[in-house]
């Protein structure tokens, strides 16, 4: 039988349960401080990176796929700005009082381009059996953070919002991959292919030099941005799929590029690996960025909580029925790849296609969405 | 000031100029356009995937965010192009702005970022703020300048996105698309001499109504009553637009003669060609006419979220298709109706 037990020592039992009790409730509060802290190290984790990808910096980088080549001028060539000036194509100077350096106004027939080059490039994505789609250019800055950008850090290119959570979006990939956050995606769905049309805006903290005059580095601009959700074995597939799309959009606008798998340190947090295309710009005399194709693999489906159920073929032979007989959700890859980034566009059809008396030719894939108008050429006053 | 027609008092007492179109009589059930939106996976404010609900762009952004899909991407893009090749047709210029503008911009053109209940965004750590509307950034296009009397009138149609807190505004009619924080629109403005501007009014919503027509709408324009002018406006003109929908005539324009009150804020000016030139002794240095303020008007050609509204409720059928008025269709690809995807 169990003895009573002396007063002295139940009253240091119970004292002892006390002080269980309170040091229980203390280690979990360090316990959930010092979780909080393993979260925020373990996002600082960058992706994994694929194994063809070249180490090292920008000049490692190695070239996939070089098509066109540079057209011959017989005659001076002039850069954008000046055939923007000539042509009454944009307006940086009341830009610059109205909003500030990097800010500009498109006019008259730059208006007709940038509307013509986002048309046609949305009917030719789609014919590819992508979702059009248009994003909030608002998203809440934990979204941000979860496709794997910084809207905090010191140099961040993301504006934010006063007094709110909110931010500007740098690209259509953000809204995008937030559209299918927290889910779990039946596996009939995949992949799910998205073509968006966004306005960007970007901070450019830190951004100098000589190729920041014009439209080359702006604060605000339009992009049509193809986004993927598939199953993890394909994402290479989709990889292939998405920077071939790039280069079919840009050789039929008889742009001369090549096409970069980019080297470790260009691949920035959330990218496996990464195509950038280059472009020739005659007015710059150099290659310039007007596309880049990201597989980001788990990345930022792990931190955006996007699942899918794999349909499983042992739920046909499997002689242990577990519940519902579903396979565990597994994330999903996500890859994101510019169609469009139009003011680089502009400048590579100004440069490339300006003829001998200050004109501009339009390639002929964007006449029918310019009303028929083939050429740009200077008004007569 | 106050133009002396306007009718003094509260909304209500707003006059009807015209009515145009008559209500589509509909023979089966009208859905409004949330509904039909969903029927026709066009909108995205709450989306559903297989095992979980997810309010996409609630989740991603707040209340009053959207993503349009399929369908409606191109109703967007074609409402847009066909509203700018037809304004420019009439004369005007075409533009796009920035969307980031300076606040003292913003203040100028007759709007106020810092007031309580403002409709503006700002920036963190910066004199930045998103535009409510391209008015203010065509209005800035030409600040602190005197223009040459030559080049007057200035008209302008400009492609932006807007941005509004839509702080204070509640009801029943900010259901889906009808009061939405971020929104496409295509705006016209025009600088002119002073004694110009309410001929350049009436070509305004003249232009509107012919805009409004062809799509086949039911409308009307009111005289906006002086409590709803605003700031800077001098007289208004509103077009409401019927919504079988929701039921009533809902906002889907506006066009107001600012006179000089933007101007002077701004800093714009013009200098009058003049024909005491010719006939003054006095010879005066360089014998200009002083500078006068011009005068500066803004009219929506089109919003685009209230005009999807108003296309998918008026024109819906009874199998919950859509059908697509004929000047959009050449803007569409040839697509002649929305109708339900087969899954």
């Amino acid at each position: 039988m169990k003895g009573k037990l002396e007063q002295s020592e139940r009253q240091r039992l119970i004292e002892e349960g006390k002080n269980l009790k309170e040091g229980l409730a203390a280690l979990e509060e360090d316990l959930a401080k010092l979780n909080d802290e393993l979260q925020q190290e373990a996002q600082c984790i960058p992706n994994m990176t694929h194994p063809d990808v070249p180490i090292g910096g920008e000049d490692c980088s190695t070239i996939r796929k070089m098509v066109g080549s540079s057209p011959k001028f017989s005659f001076p060539v002039k850069d954008h700005l000046q055939l923007g000036k000539e042509l009454d194509l944009f307006d940086f100077d009341a830009a610059a009082e109205v909003s500030g350096s990097k800010f500009y106004y498109l006019k008259n027939e730059a208006v007709l381009l940038e509307m013509a080059l986002v048309n046609w490039t949305l009917s030719e994505v789609m014919k590819r059996g992508f979702t059009p789609l248009t994003t909030p250019e608002l998203v809440r800055s934990s979204v941000v953070e979860k496709c794997g950008f910084q809207p905090r850090a010191n140099n961040t290119q993301i504006y934010s919002i006063a007094d709110s959570d909110q931010c500007l979006i740098g690209t259509a990939e953000i809204p995008v991959g937030g559209l299918h956050m927290d889910s779990i995606l039946s596996d009939s769905l995949l992949p799910l292919k998205y073509v968006a049309f966004s306005h960007c805006f970007r901070t450019e903290a830190g951004a100098a030099g000589t190729a920041t005059r014009g439209l080359y580095r702006v604060h605000q601009f339009s992009k049509v941005e193809m986004f993927i959700f598939c199953r993890p074995e394909e994402s290479e597939h989709y990889h292939q799929e998405l920077i071939t799309i790039e280069e079919d959009l840009f050789s039929s606008l008889g742009l001369h590029f090549k096409t970069l798998d980019m080297a470790s340190e260009d691949l920035g947090a959330p990218a496996y690996q990464k195509f950038d295309v280059e472009a020739w710009m005659p007015g710059l005399e150099r290659f310039g960025e007007i596309s880049s194709a990201s597989n980001c693999t788990d990345y930022q489906s792990r931190r955006l909580g996007i699942r899918y159920r794999p349909a499983s073929e042992a739920q046909a032979t499997s002689a242990k029925k577990s519940k519902g007989n579903l396979a565990p959700p597994q994330f999903v890859h996500t890859l994101n790849a510019t169609a469009c980034a139009v003011p680089r566009m502009i400048i590579c059809l100004l440069e490339n296609y300006q003829q001998e008396d200050g004109s501009v030719l339009i390639p002929e894939p964007l006449r029918p969405f310019m009303g028929g108008l083939s050429v740009i050429a200077r008004k007569s006053l």
